[in-house]
């Protein structure tokens, strides 16, 4: 390519002009002669590597309404087809939208495949209903996941395509696991239990009926997924074959992104909106009266729950050692507690910890011994 | 934690374990087939009593289908999931396309040989780029469609719903490979899109039957076409990989959405002239877009090898237009819909083009 002081296109534009064509689309961007390196060593070409100029430049407020991708060149008389609520940065940013992405795209797998189902022979009666209670819980619940980031994504100015993408992402980590659960409760002469089933759309406060992303976000990755992620960690526990073991460890390296996600969001709003943090910590307190109460109806060990039995049998050991299992259940509802002050404080609102503004069922789930 | 506060209550008391669910299923013994090649795959588990898929899902929750329900209204409610027939958005290929989708996945990061596409001329890397820009920003638009129907479809269909969530991959992929492409080589995102196809997608609210048919039907063939042309007129290694892979991809999106088509036309009467009627009104602001030079230039000079060479590139992009406008009514005919009598002038002419 040649100087980028020359119009590398003037030859080209003359010849074409005089042959009737048009040729507006043939001019020089400011990224001309700016090559980028794509090195297989380091995951090749990275969507986080590729933006510079125009491009790169994310607007704190989104004025995109025609749904062109963020650095293309606008054109007069294109429709203002985007109906977008989500036009401000800090609404939905954080700082590895891209890297997410990438890394879920580099880590997808297959549950038809890469899960070793032969591995699972036949279970006692008692453990297998157990797992089957287990994943019907989670097959139902995953895809919430799915279903109002989606909604949320056709809400989002693509000028901010890296959350966007993320989310897209996350609606596929979320079909597999809704897929990964169904297929473990009909793999093993099981079937599908008990359904869950929950009041919370009549007031609201959940994940379906927030108005805000970063609102939803709290409840969802924070909270919800959260809680999730710290079960999925400890998928040993509740494993009885590898297969098991590969579900809950696959899912678990997934779900860990998703709560990434919402943590790195959380801390880039309240970092940049100081002004939005005491809603934020609102947010937050519904989120602990929702870990503590299992209100949320995401956590499969809240109690009260046909689940949370069903963890107690597996953890036990069968039905006759279903209250070691409950022991084991306290044990992992602290560990989800644990980790959730621990997003929090990264996520940088760890003074709510040290001010008195924690709920304060939490300390008593990380007092127990 | 704090320092002025009493002893932390006790955790809430454990309620005594309730193992009542126990009994609580709609068929035990369900040992769905492994098979050797293809694993587990999410159709094997539709055996028995999980098979059976309603032609109406009243839940409006996300209750798995084939979970126990107690007697009785269980929960509420939680909004959406207004497409509860089936004729609203099945068909049977969903769940082996979901399958297909993944076993089929492909990284932009690590599959395109991004090291050779280098050096290309001026004008034809620039054209490249324009083109795309507009693949780009239509699978962006993609991606906002099918997010904003996800949530619409009940659970008693997750077939679909699981195909939807790969075919949204597979779009933002699309959007980020492409847009990869425009900036690798310094040449940068063109112009946007006239967006008068895109507008009628977005602005689509009769149903997702409709809407899949223009997204997958009249769009997807026009898309798929470039796609292959770009393969096959590649400059580079990496434009004939890109055009090859996202073809594939596209042509998953198509075959759901023919299938789905067609059980739709052969379960509510009427729904084919519904169809084309909508169709038609498509094709005319298809013709709006088509009026556009920006993208056919690009594309003549791409395919051609240059500005010099936009002479020979218009006959190649004539000859794809009816490519697309073949494949398009070869679709439709497959669907049971013929749009050969009413055919819109523009599609009509795209026709008469010789090779």
């Amino acid at each position: 390519m040649t100087d980028a002081t020359d119009d590398p296109f003037a030859t080209y534009k003359e010849y074409g002009r005089e042959r009737g064509y048009d040729l507006r689309w043939l001019e020089r961007r400011d990224v001309w002669g700016h090559q980028l390196e794509s090195d297989d060593r380091k995951g090749g070409l990275q969507l986080q590597n590729v933006d510079s100029g125009v491009a790169a430049q994310v607007p704190d407020e989104s004025r995109n309404m025609t749904g062109r991708t963020r650095g293309s060149i606008p054109r007069t008389g294109v429709a203002r087809v985007g109906n977008y609520s989500v036009r401000t940065k800090a609404d939905i940013w954080l700082q590895n939208g891209a890297e997410l992405y990438e890394e879920a795209v580099a880590r997808q797998w297959s549950s038809a495949t890469d899960i070793p189902w032969h591995t699972i022979k036949p279970l006692p009666d008692d453990i297998e209903r157990a797992e089957c209670q287990l994943a019907t819980f989670i097959t139902e619940v995953e895809f919430v996941a799915g279903d109002v980031p989606g909604k949320w994504i056709s809400k989002v100015t693509p000028d901010y395509y890296e959350p966007r993408m993320y989310l897209i992402s996350q609606v596929m980590d979320e079909a597999r696991h809704l897929d990964v659960f169904r297929k473990r409760a009909l793999a093993n002469g099981g079937g599908l239990m008990q359904r869950n089933g929950g009041v919370q759309s009549v007031v609201g406060g959940n994940i379906d009926s927030a108005r805000d992303f970063t609102e939803m976000s709290a409840r969802l990755h924070i909270s919800g997924e959260g809680s999730v992620l710290t079960l999925f960690r400890m998928g040993e526990l509740m494993s009885y074959n590898d297969a098991e073991k590969h579900i809950y460890r696959l899912c678990a390296q997934d779900e860990s992104r998703h709560v990434a996600f919402g943590v790195m969001h959380l801390k880039y709003l309240g970092a940049i909106e100081t002004d939005r943090r005491e809603e934020i910590q609102s947010y937050l307190d519904e989120a602990e009266r929702a870990l503590v109460t299992g209100a949320s109806g995401q956590n499969p060990a809240a109690r009260g729950l046909p689940s949370n039995a069903a963890l107690g049998v597996l953890l036990g050991g069968g039905d006759d050692k279903v209250d070691e299992g409950m022991k084991t259940l306290l044990a992992v509802r602290q560990r989800q507690v644990k980790e959730y002050v621990q997003r929090v404080r990264v996520a940088g609102f760890g003074e709510r910890f040290e001010n008195g503004r924690a709920n304060p069922m939490l300390e008593a789930y990380l007092s127990v011994n | 934690m704090t320092q002025e506060r009493s002893d932390p209550p006790p955790p809430p008391a454990q309620p005594p374990v309730d193992l009542s669910w126990k009994a609580n299923t709609i068929q035990w013994g369900t040992r769905a087939v492994v098979h050797k090649d293809g694993g587990l795959t999410l159709g094997a588990l539709n055996t028995g009593a999980y098979g059976e898929i309603p032609d109406v899902w009243e839940d409006r929750t996300r209750m798995p289908r084939g979970a126990y329900s107690p007697p009785g209204r269980v929960g509420s409610p939680i909004g959406g999931y207004y497409l509860r027939h089936k004729s609203d958005l099945w068909a049977d290929n969903a769940a082996d396309l979901y399958e297909e989708g993944i076993s089929r996945r492909w990284s932009s990061a690590e599959s395109i040989p991004w090291e050779s596409c280098r050096d290309l001329a001026p004008d034809v890397e620039m054209a490249i780029c324009q083109v795309s820009t507009e693949l780009s920003q239509q699978a962006s638009i993609e991606v906002e469609i099918i997010s904003g129907w996800l949530q619409m479809m009940a659970y008693g269909y997750h077939e679909v719903k699981l195909f939807l969530a790969t075919e949204n991959f597979d779009a933002g992929r699309h959007f980020e490979v492409f847009r990869k492409r425009a900036m690798v080589n310094g040449g940068g995102l063109g112009l946007e899109s006239p967006g008068n196809v895109n507008r009628i997608l977005l602005e689509s609210f009769a149903g997702w039957s409709e809407t899949s048919l223009l997204m997958h039907i009249l769009r997807g063939t026009y898309t798929r076409t470039v796609y292959r042309y770009l393969s096959a007129y590649a400059p580079s290694p990496v434009e004939m990989l890109i055009g090859r892979r996202t073809a594939q991809d596209k042509s998953r999106h198509i075959a759901y959405a023919m299938q789905h088509a067609k059980y739709a036309i052969n379960h509510v009467p009427g729904s084919d002239r519904n169809f084309s009627g909508g169709l038609a009104a498509a094709e005319a602001v298809v013709a709006r877009d088509d009026d556009d030079s920006v993208m056919r230039e690009a594309m003549a000079c791409a395919f051609g090898g240059g500005v010099r060479q936009m002479d020979e590139g218009m006959k190649i992009v004539a000859r794809l237009r009816r490519d697309y406008v073949r494949d398009y009514l070869k679709c439709l005919d497959w669907i049971g819909i013929n749009r050969r009598p009413t055919l819109s002038p523009g599609f009509a002419a795209a026709l008469d083009v010789k090779d």
